[in-house]
């Protein structure tokens, strides 16, 4: 059901039309994070939307061809490593845990910009382990817990 | 004794010369595939070339008016105009372009693009002044009598053709108070109407010819066409 494409043409076309600009949002969130509302967490959460309503209206073999389950799986936990290696970046050049300031030396910048520029760095891996985690889950409910090829052929065979 | 002999030997000559024009049919037989296999390739491979060579273009030209739409979109968010973020902007840009380039531009007309813009800026005003006009209905429907209330649902074949006229008229029906588009099946539209009047108005089709104009479908005369030649005509006077 939920792997077919829609079959309304105003649904279709006009998320064909909203989900580029869904992405760049999900992206400008992402990066004003350490100015504005948002950050890593929320934007991520848009990003994933965009593809989820890709999956709803145009079908899963469709976004699998843009984004595959490989590379999802890499962005999920090449996130957390972005994470998880700036925070620990921070604790082998001798300060906290997202010790940002202790990253100024590294960055060739004063303090300030290197909490900033640190901050930027973690909100751009949580944002994409949050969308892939999101669209990961969102495939296993879509596709059942198949693995997404063993899905479209029951799909494609159930079509038949 | 020796003609058993004499007789095997020419048996076993017969079964060789017959292996041996057997082999040389195959071998025959696969060079000619092999020659006509590599022609067609050949052919495939040139034809495309040249499709290649056209698609690579439209998908340029829909990478680069993707990313410059977006990038537009990332100016008008961002607010911040130092080179840091310009810069991170054209990042995002380029990885949304990359991923979604052919979902802004499905099915783009090179040329014309500037002129449906041009046209649908043009209807917006008239688009506000239909529905200022139903505003007035509607409310005169809901304070007067009961009885002009007579809701139904009207069915018509569209003339329209791509998806992006289909979905603009759709939703200009809906803008409309009093008019609701409840599907779109094979180019049948299903339009629930409050009263009698808004449903005559959309049958008038006056709407449809509207967003025909903008979209440049469904060959037919129409008064502002009709306008926009007019100067060609007069200079070449």
């Amino acid at each position: 059901m939920m792997t077919k494409q829609s079959d309304d043409v105003i649904v279709k076309t006009l998320s064909r039309l909203l989900i580029p600009f869904m992405q760049i949002y999900a992206l400008y969130v992402i990066a004003h994070g350490h100015y504005s509302p948002g950050g890593g967490f929320q934007g991520g959460v848009i990003l994933a939307a965009s593809l989820i309503l890709l999956v709803i209206t145009y079908g899963l073999d469709n976004t699998l061809r843009r984004m595959n389950e490989k590379l999802n799986v890499i962005m999920c936990s090449g996130g957390v490593f972005i994470y998880a290696g700036i925070g620990v970046l921070c604790l082998i050049l001798g300060g906290n845990f997202l010790d940002y300031a202790k990253l100024s030396p590294l960055l060739g910048v004063g303090i300030a910009q290197a909490r900033s520029l640190g901050i930027l760095g973690v909100e751009v891996g949580v944002g994409m382990a949050v969308m892939a985690v999101m669209v990961s889950i969102f495939l296993d409910v879509a596709t059942g817990g198949l693995p997404s090829v063993d899905a479209l052929e029951k799909t494609s065979r159930d079509n038949d | 004794m020796e003609v058993t002999v004499l007789v095997h030997a020419t048996d076993q000559a017969f079964r060789i010369l017959e292996e041996a024009r057997k082999r040389s049919t195959e071998i025959l037989d696969a060079a000619a595939r092999l020659t006509a296999e590599t022609q067609s390739l050949r052919q495939k491979k040139v034809q495309a070339m040249f499709k290649g060579a056209r698609q690579t273009k439209v998908e340029a030209i829909r990478f680069v008016a993707t990313f410059l739409i977006m990038f537009a979109f990332w100016l008008f968010l961002s607010g911040h105009y130092d080179f840091f973020h310009i810069s991170l902007g054209l990042i995002c840009c380029g990885l949304v372009s990359h991923a979604s380039y052919d979902l802004l531009f499905a099915n783009p007309r090179q040329g014309d693009m500037w002129v449906i813009v041009k046209r649908f800026i043009l209807y917006i005003p008239w688009l506000f002044y239909q529905i200022a006009l139903s505003n007035l209905h509607v409310a005169r429907l809901a304070l007067g009598p009961r009885r002009l209330i007579e809701p139904k649902i009207i069915k018509f074949k569209t003339k329209l053709e791509s998806d992006i006229s289909l979905v603009a008229l759709a939703n200009s029906i809906t803008l409309t108070p009093g008019t609701i588009t409840i599907d779109i099946k094979d180019g049948v539209y299903y339009v629930h109407a409050i009263s009698k009047k808004v449903a005559e108005d959309l049958m008038t089709g006056e709407m449809e010819d509207r967003i025909a104009h903008i979209f440049m479908e469904a060959d037919h005369v129409y008064v502002q066409d009709v306008l926009d030649v007019a100067p060609i005509f007069g200079a070449l006077k």
